[in-house]
């Protein structure tokens, strides 16, 4: 990307437990992310991703490692210090959306406003705008809870941008969303990011997203993998690491991997039944 | 500025309205013990209203309803002769059945013997010395009895009508009549004993120098100021009652605070993720601080607010069913539970606070 760099993250470290305990639950993650850049980071479930965003986002001390954003690291600050830059610095989108269930949406957004020290008819107005341009405008005075999944998260996001921060963190922003709404949100993050030249990390399961990442990076075991490694899996739609799948098999021209042995089973009884559902990148030449 | 403290509380209408009546019932509770406090405070205050600078009396009297003092003529003339002494007022004073409506109530019946040259006001004449054959009696035994100007009753066989009604006065232990100093001695039945001299004092003499003058001229006499001889009769009340209403202010108290500090827990611990997303999106602990408190404090305000209102009301409506039941706000006294209560809505805060010191902000990634 030709943006200026916004992230910087070098050998990021997160191990919970000790000794024979010990889980590494991130394991010595380096990525550089640019203004303008959206990055999708996917992975199985309990691979690293929500730690790492934590980490990134100053909620959680790695063990070891750096995260630098807009040239602060931030891993050496005091909690004290902390705040100001998730104040400012750094956006989070959530997957549950988190939002303030006794204000109203105005309100919602007014309110970091409020703790980053702008207030009154500054701070309405500008909470007002970022609603409007996501076309709340008829939303302000409602409760959170009477708005429906993706109001709520366009809420959430008009939230994140508030101080205007270069680095926007969103933790499964379509998880809670049907197709539509989802759709909606993963647009509303590309334009964040192209628009406002923004740094936008996702973390998600959502394939969907891939549409409109800069990059996708695959987390596993707490380590980044060559996404030029993964393949589906054609029976249970997983994505398998060639170089460990469990199984393989050869059925035209084409190598197929599998999760398990089980779907390699599967997929030999009745291969056309599998590849006729059009699973894409599921083999290998 | 967002009212998130306002927001928070009013969005539970319900628990909101529960804890400003436990606040308000713990106030009410406060006050009301204070008032009656303040109002029993009121007893002997009858002797400070009478013109007397002085009260002498026998020789180990300690207070005028729970001991006896006997004055014959000659003591009252020896304590007359006293430098500094511009008059003093043979005073008879005892507590009596009388038969009035159907009924025998009883009060303290006062007569003082007062000469046409005794330096006392019209006002006071009007008020304490009554013409032969008429009586004055004070409010709380008028509302009490039911008796009114004009009304007659009975004292030793004896038929005496009421002048008039004293506006002023009523205690919570004792009810006066104040009768004429002749009539006295017919129905106590004595003639040379009198039970204390009131004193006025010269103009420009010290009373203290007049009080030990009269003391060094007779040894059988004591000799209390006018102030001295109503706390006589406030000392036994303070004893008895000033502990229990100390326990009780320290249970409204406590009551007061668990009921703020709880409802405050509870609204903290049911919203810890959103403080947390509060945390996570910057939010500093003194701003999470200034809500916790803002809500204690408006808790603390609306139960003031509405347990001051009961407290007058509740007064009221006892003072009407108990006529006896004598309470007294006092301004002091009301400023002094407001700022209990600001130190309730403090100490109730003090848990919320260090659970929010506790939350983690990460908790909001987590699902």
């Amino acid at each position: 990307m030709d943006g200026p760099e916004i992230l910087r993250v070098s050998g990021l470290t997160k191990v919970f437990g000790h000794g024979d305990a010990a889980v590494r639950a991130v394991d010595g993650v380096a990525l550089n992310v640019c203004g303008g850049e959206l990055v999708l980071i996917m992975g199985p479930s309990g691979s690293g991703k929500t730690t790492l965003l934590t980490m990134i986002g100053g909620l959680l001390r790695p063990t070891s490692g750096s995260v630098v954003i807009e040239g602060l690291d931030i891993t050496t600050l005091s909690e004290a210090r902390l705040a100001p830059v998730r104040r400012k610095s750094v956006g989070f989108i959530f997957q549950s959306f988190n939002l303030w269930d006794s204000l109203t949406v105005l309100e919602n957004v007014e309110l970091p406003l409020n703790i980053a020290g702008i207030r009154g008819r500054e701070a309405r107005q500008r909470a007002q705008s970022l609603l409007t341009d996501r076309g709340l405008e008829s939303r302000l005075s409602f409760r959170t809870r009477d708005l429906s999944g993706g109001e709520k998260q366009r809420v959430s996001i008009a939230r994140a941008l508030a101080n205007e921060p270069r680095l926007l963190l969103a933790d499964e922003p379509t998880a809670n969303l049907d197709s539509k709404h989802g759709r909606d949100v993963m647009h509303l993050l590309h334009d964040v990011a192209k628009k406002g030249d923004r740094a936008v990390m996702v973390v998600s399961h959502d394939h969907r997203i891939r549409e409109v990442a800069d990059r996708v990076l695959w987390l596993e075991d707490g380590r980044f993998k060559d996404m030029g490694r993964l393949v589906t899996d054609p029976v249970c739609g997983m994505s398998v690491d060639v170089d460990e799948s469990r199984a393989s098999l050869r059925h035209g021209e084409q190598t197929y991997y599998f999760c398990s042995k089980g779907c390699s089973w599967e997929f030999q009884e009745e291969p056309e039944v599998f590849l006729r559902k059009g699973v894409s990148s599921s083999g290998a030449g | 500025m967002v009212p998130v403290a306002r927001r928070n509380l009013f969005s539970e209408k319900g628990r909101f309205a529960i804890s400003v009546a436990g606040v308000a019932f713990a106030v009410l509770l406060i006050l009301i013990v204070l008032a009656l406090y303040r109002g029993f405070s009121r007893s002997g205050q009858t002797f400070k209203e009478l013109s007397g600078d002085l009260w002498v009396v026998q020789q180990g009297t300690t207070d005028p309803f729970h001991s006896l003092s006997l004055l014959d003529s000659e003591r009252i003339a020896s304590v007359r002769e006293t430098p500094g002494v511009a008059s003093a007022i043979p005073v008879l004073s005892r507590q009596m059945e009388f038969e009035a409506g159907g009924g025998r109530p009883s009060a303290r019946f006062m007569a003082l013997d007062v000469s046409s040259s005794t330096p006392l006001s019209d006002e006071m004449r009007e008020s304490y010395i009554p013409a032969p054959g008429r009586i004055v009696i004070d409010r709380t035994l008028s509302r009490k009895t039911g008796l009114d100007t004009g009304d007659t009753v009975v004292i030793s066989g004896e038929a005496l009508v009421i002048d008039h009604v004293r506006s002023a006065g009523g205690e919570s232990f004792q009810q006066f009549v104040f009768m004429n100093f002749s009539d006295a001695q017919r129905v106590y039945g004595v003639h040379d004993i009198v039970n204390y001299a009131m004193v006025i004092v010269s103009p420009g003499a010290d009373p203290r120098n007049v009080a030990a003058a009269i003391s060094d001229r007779d040894a059988g006499v004591s000799v209390f100021t006018a102030d001295g001889f109503a706390k006589s009769v406030r000392k036994e009340i303070n004893e008895s009652f000033l502990p229990i209403i100390t326990i009780l202010l320290a249970i409204g108290f406590v009551v007061g605070a668990a009921v703020v500090g709880l409802t405050i827990y509870t609204a903290t611990i049911e919203r810890s993720r959103e403080y947390g997303v509060m945390k996570a999106v910057g939010g500093s602990p003194s701003f999470l601080y200034h809500i916790v408190l803002s809500q204690s404090a408006m808790l603390t305000a609306s139960g003031f607010v509405v347990g001051l209102g009961a407290a007058v009301g509740v007064a009221r409506l006892a003072a009407e069913l108990v006529p006896d039941f004598a309470t007294d706000f006092q301004p002091g006294d009301v400023a002094s539970v407001l700022a209990a209560a600001g130190l309730m809505a403090l100490v109730a805060s003090f848990v919320p606070v260090r659970r929010i010191n506790g939350i983690d902000p990460a908790v909001v990634l987590r699902a």
